[in-house]
């Protein structure tokens, strides 16, 4: 199944290593699962936070065959932000996605 | 000047001045996406049209992943859609104002936005927005028409700062009255009201065609990389 953790990660270590690549030298860093993508420590500005949440719920939602949101207030009034660290925004993701309008492959 | 290879993107494309900014684009070489809620005349086969509803963002999203799916990018906006209707605020119809809120303020923020995700993979693009001389002096009876207009200059001004990393810049234009079906649909009271605006405006006539093409032209000029976060009123207005 698609929407296990594992398959999210890839795919969101995948989408900022797109980004990284537009990154100047000086900024590039190798994401892992401890990445925090938000708040204080965090590797990206917020000008790439938007562009990287731009790009992964753009392929979220074609992977998953539904409209997913990242920002909507589900995630912006959470405790935790999603966006603490990759691990977080997987198991958030994990979460949102509905099973039910997943197509099988 | 010429648009070879660019694509342009024109909301209300099917009539009135976005008609002739489409077909200017065209005549000088680019791909024109025209965006209306109705269907079009143009005969070109560089022209793509898609019908939507400007004053529905959910429809502007969606017709953006249809656009997205033959387009890999847009080089050029105008934000052109709009809708007008000027009533003394006591007896502006709910509807009407809430059209306007909707079509030339959110209209034109969804164009923009869903345009700059595809404008921010090539590095480049350029927003203009067709602003209006209600936003500078505020008539009577203009007053969510004007409100929306200083309102998608300031999105512009907004945009421009958040997009300048892309090299997208956003500029809009302060149009004054132009000869369109909008402008004719007016009353005969209304009309007179414009007439008397234009009387006392520094350069005291309508807008022509070539005036308002002129601005988009700069704005839309490779050459005014550095050139974001401007409005530029015809007329004398300022």
């Amino acid at each position: 199944m698609k929407s296990s953790k594992e398959f999210i990660v890839e795919t969101i270590v995948k989408t900022l290593n797109d980004l990284v690549d537009t990154l100047p030298d000086d900024q590039k860093f190798e994401p892992h699962l401890n990445t925090i993508l938000f708040g204080t420590g965090s590797t990206i500005d917020s000008l790439t936070l938007v562009s990287f949440i731009v790009d992964l719920e753009s392929l979220l939602s074609e992977e998953y065959s539904q409209s997913i949101s990242l920002t909507d207030d589900r995630a912006m009034t959470r405790e935790k932000s999603p966006f603490s660290s990759i691990n977080d925004l997987a198991e958030y993701i994990e979460e949102i996605i509905d099973p039910a309008l997943v197509k099988k492959m | 000047m010429g648009y070879q290879g660019k694509v342009v993107l024109i909301s209300g494309s099917s009539r009135g001045l976005g008609y002739i900014i489409a077909e200017h684009f065209l005549e000088h070489g680019a791909r024109v996406i025209g965006l209306s809620r109705s269907e079009h005349k143009f005969e070109s086969p560089h022209y793509h049209h898609v019908i939507v509803d400007i004053g529905n963002p959910q429809s502007i999203v969606a017709a953006f992943k249809t656009i997205a799916k033959n387009f890999s990018t847009i080089d050029i906006v105008v934000n052109n859609a709009a809708v007008l209707t000027s009533q003394y605020s006591l007896i502006m119809p709910i509807k009407n104002a809430v059209d306007m809120v909707n079509v030339n303020l959110l209209g034109t923020f969804f164009v923009s936005r869903e345009s700059a995700k595809l404008m921010r993979k090539s590095g480049h693009g350029r927003i203009i927005n067709i602003g209006s001389m209600a936003a500078s002096l505020e008539p009577m009876g203009d007053s969510i028409y004007a409100a929306t207009k200083v309102a998608i200059q300031t999105l512009a001004n907004v945009m421009a700062k958040e997009f300048a990393s892309m090299n997208i810049t956003c500029n809009t234009i302060g149009i004054t009255a132009f000869d369109t079906d909008m402008l004719r649909s007016h009353t005969q009271k209304a009309q007179e009201k414009i007439n008397e605006i234009i009387k006392n405006l520094p350069m005291p006539r309508k807008a022509l065609a070539a005036d308002i093409l002129n601005v988009i032209d700069f704005f839309a000029s490779e050459k005014s990389s550095y050139i974001t976060s401007q409005t530029i009123y015809l007329g004398g207005i300022n």
